[in-house]
């Protein structure tokens, strides 16, 4: 668009000038160039710092005419920088490519028509001013098909070998996926001809060979136009310099100026060849005649001309904006197709996620059910063992001998240790799968203490423990589920009385702050501090040597830590290995009840 | 004249064993193997004291006990749940669907008489009226 604009106002500032002055012209200047030429070529080899130019065929930038001149827009301009600079040019005549590696090596001082590109820049040393914009367009024969970048795929398409238009090309196709052989030729000329025999199926071309060719060729342009690029000398990296510093000086000069050497040669070489025919029989009488018909034919030509240079330039500025257009809708719908995919993959995942999360609670409560039912069902059987074991032990069948009463016991021991592990791992199932509830009730805390002390009572009194308890006079009543918190205390007081062979336990209870802290004290044998972190983990009764005497599911500890959790409390405990341990309940007199 | 105890259980050995130690105390015992059984019995013998097993085949406890406070005659019936360890909650579920009291399985040789004892007194004498749950 920039570009096309420029290259608008170029037209825009010039088009009360007539063309037909101008053109009968060219025929002179073409000859005082050639003699000129031929002069500077014969005085080169005295010359001592003649610069060194490499021409190549890429008309009408630059080309060698058919007797052997360089010509071109930049042979225009350096021939006029030339001129004022007092230099004298040798041309070097080659391909593009040629003049490429003469550059590197420095065989030559200046190359004409070098579009700017990294790699380039990083090779050579460039002028600053640009001397012209370009671009890249596609040109096929009439009827290809060929509309877009993407009907370029499986094609053969040919390029000029080396150039700027290869590399961005391969570029291209490679982002586009699309693939496509390329053709690289020495010269336009043969890229084009290749296209018009159906070697190759499009070439690609700068838009002025292209505009000033194609037709030539009977190949037509396509809306595929890419990589606007300007166009330098470039003289070999680090030297030169001064050469394009006084390339710079002039070009901006000229560009100044409307009616410059730059505006000729654009308007000269950008324009359609026309040969204006001069019947000789008009001289004389009719050559008065003649000439005002001439006037306005050439006026009428030149207008026309105008037109046609405008509506082309104009033609060319809407493929290129309705070519950009389609290529950013074409990123546009990339993108939001990408987007959609991605939505897609990410809500597929989510469900995923969700499912799995759902399979794992289902799982999860299918666990608590089947444990759930499980215990009921070794509940049943184990409550009738239970049973008749203390109903034989009543002695209400009938008298027992001692051995029948001890072995009774026996069983009834096992019975109810059975009926233990079993509640605790329901307990703490239950209390894994968050789904344990508790009561909000309001009890006598004395009451309930006194309670599981006398349920321990006759437990510590058979290990010849002294058992002791003191309840502060302020401590009356809470607000809590009573059963588990007896649950808590039981399992607190008999583990102290299990883990204590000698000495005594003494439960302590007190209220402060609004927390009811009950401290159950033994003379056991207490608990190493790297197993202080074991102590409230599931299925961890601490490796004392002693686990075989203190018979215990391993989890009533786990589950009080839970269980006064969620009664918005919590357990401590402070030991000294070998002299006993202080485990510490505390729990909210009155919490705030949960909805 | 002996107060009479209905016990609705489908545990065979449970039932057994209630009705042992009940009638070694002093109880006549009636019982029934479900809830519809239940309700019938009891409508009909009007017992002094009726213990119901909350987990039943087909209807439940819950729904037996709301049903047996339907029937105007059975009001001031106690009626105490047998409840297992492994249900929290259900105690207050019980109070609400019309029990009395509670005990807890495994029923215990030891302690069962006194419980009992809370809510009716083997012969003539008056009802306790403990309502600890």
């Amino acid at each position: 668009m920039l570009i096309s604009r420029k290259l608008l106002s170029e037209y825009q500032g010039t088009r009360n000038k007539t063309y037909g002055r101008i053109r009968s012209t060219i025929p002179l200047i073409t000859l005082l160039t050639g003699f000129l030429f031929i002069f500077l070529s014969s005085n080169t080899v005295r010359a001592e710092q003649a610069v060194r130019v490499g021409v190549y065929q890429n008309s009408p930038k630059v080309s060698i005419s058919e007797s052997g001149r360089a010509e071109g827009i930049f042979i225009d301009i350096i021939e006029a920088i030339a001129e004022e600079e007092g230099w004298s040019l040798k041309y070097v005549r080659g391909t593009w490519s040629e003049g490429l590696d003469r550059l590197e090596k420095g065989e030559i001082d200046l190359m004409p028509d070098v579009g700017y590109s990294k790699l380039r820049e990083e090779t050579f040393s460039l002028n600053r001013e640009p001397v012209l914009s370009d671009w890249f367009q596609i040109y096929t024969r009439r009827g290809s098909g060929i509309r877009s970048l993407i009907d370029l795929d499986g094609k053969h398409i040919a390029v000029l070998e080396r150039s700027v238009q290869q590399d961005i090309f391969e570029q291209f196709h490679s982002g586009f996926d699309i693939t496509v052989s390329i053709i690289s030729f020495k010269n336009f000329e043969d890229a084009f001809n290749s296209v018009k025999q159906g070697d190759a199926d499009a070439v690609i071309s700068n838009r002025f060979y292209g505009t000033l060719n194609a037709g030539r060729y009977g190949l037509e342009d396509t809306a595929v136009i890419f990589n606007p690029n300007r166009l330098f000398f470039a003289a070999p990296k680090g030297k030169s310099a001064q050469l394009l510093k006084a390339i710079d000086k002039h070009l901006v000069q000229f560009k100044k100026n409307s009616n410059s050497v730059y505006y000729r040669s654009l308007r000269r070489w950008t324009s359609e060849e026309v040969i204006p025919v001069f019947p000789i029989w008009l001289k004389g009488v009719g050559i008065f005649l003649a000439g005002i018909i001439l006037l306005g034919f050439l006026w009428n030509r030149s207008l026309k001309r105008q037109v046609r240079s405008r509506t082309r330039l104009l033609d060319l500025s809407n493929q290129e904006t309705t070519y950009l257009y389609k290529e950013l809708q074409k990123y546009a719908e990339t993108l939001e197709k990408r987007v959609e995919e991605r939505t897609e993959e990410l809500s597929k995942t989510n469900s995923e996620l969700i499912k799995a999360r759902d399979a794992a609670e289902a799982a999860d409560r299918t666990k608590l059910a089947f444990l759930a039912s499980m215990s009921h069902e070794l509940r049943t059987p184990l409550n009738s063992i239970i049973g008749f074991t203390g109903l034989l032990l009543q002695g209400m069948a009938g008298p027992l001998n001692e051995e029948q009463n001890k072995q009774l016991r026996m069983v009834k021991n096992s019975g109810q240790h059975l009926l233990s592990l079993i509640n605790d791992v329901l307990d703490i199932s239950k209390i894994e799968a968050g789904q344990i509830d508790v009561a909000n009730e309001t009890f006598d805390i004395p009451e309930s203490v006194q309670r599981v002390v006398q349920m321990v009572r006759l437990l510590a009194e058979s290990k010849r423990l002294l058992l002791t308890l003191n309840i502060a006079p302020d401590v009356s009543r809470i607000t809590s589920d009573r059963r588990r918190f007896e649950q808590i205390l039981m399992n607190l007081m008999s583990n102290a009385i299990k883990f204590t062979d000698e000495g005594k336990v003494h439960v302590d209870a007190s209220a402060e702050k609004g927390e009811l802290i009950i401290r159950v004290t033994d003379t056991g044998i207490g608990i190493k501090p790297e197993d202080k972190d074991k102590l409230f983990q599931p299925f961890r009764q601490l490796d004392t040597g002693l686990t075989r005497q203190h018979e215990g599911t391993g989890l009533g500890l786990s589950i009080c830590k839970r269980l006064a959790e969620r009664l918005g409390g919590s357990i401590t405990v402070e030991s000294e290995w070998g002299k006993g341990s202080v485990f510490q309940l505390t729990l909210p007199l009155f919490p705030e009840r949960k909805p | 004249m002996k107060k009479t105890i209905l016990i609705i259980e489908d545990n065979e050995q449970n039932l057994y064993l209630a009705t042992f130690l009940l009638e070694r105390n002093g109880f006549e015992v009636e019982s029934a193997r479900d809830g519809t059984e239940g309700i019938a019995m009891a409508n009909q013998i009007k017992p002094d004291l009726i213990l119901l097993d909350i987990q039943l085949p087909e209807i439940d406890g819950y729904a037996v006990a709301r049903a047996l406070r339907q029937n105007p005659a059975l009001k001031e019936t106690p009626i105490v749940a047998v409840t297992s360890y492994a249900m929290p909650g259900d105690r207050e579920r019980t109070i609400e669907a019309g029990c009395t009291g509670y005990i807890e399985k495994p029923i215990n040789p030891d302690t069962f008489k006194a419980e009992i004892a809370k809510y009716i007194k083997p012969a003539g004498g008056t009802k306790n009226d403990n309502s600890d749950c």
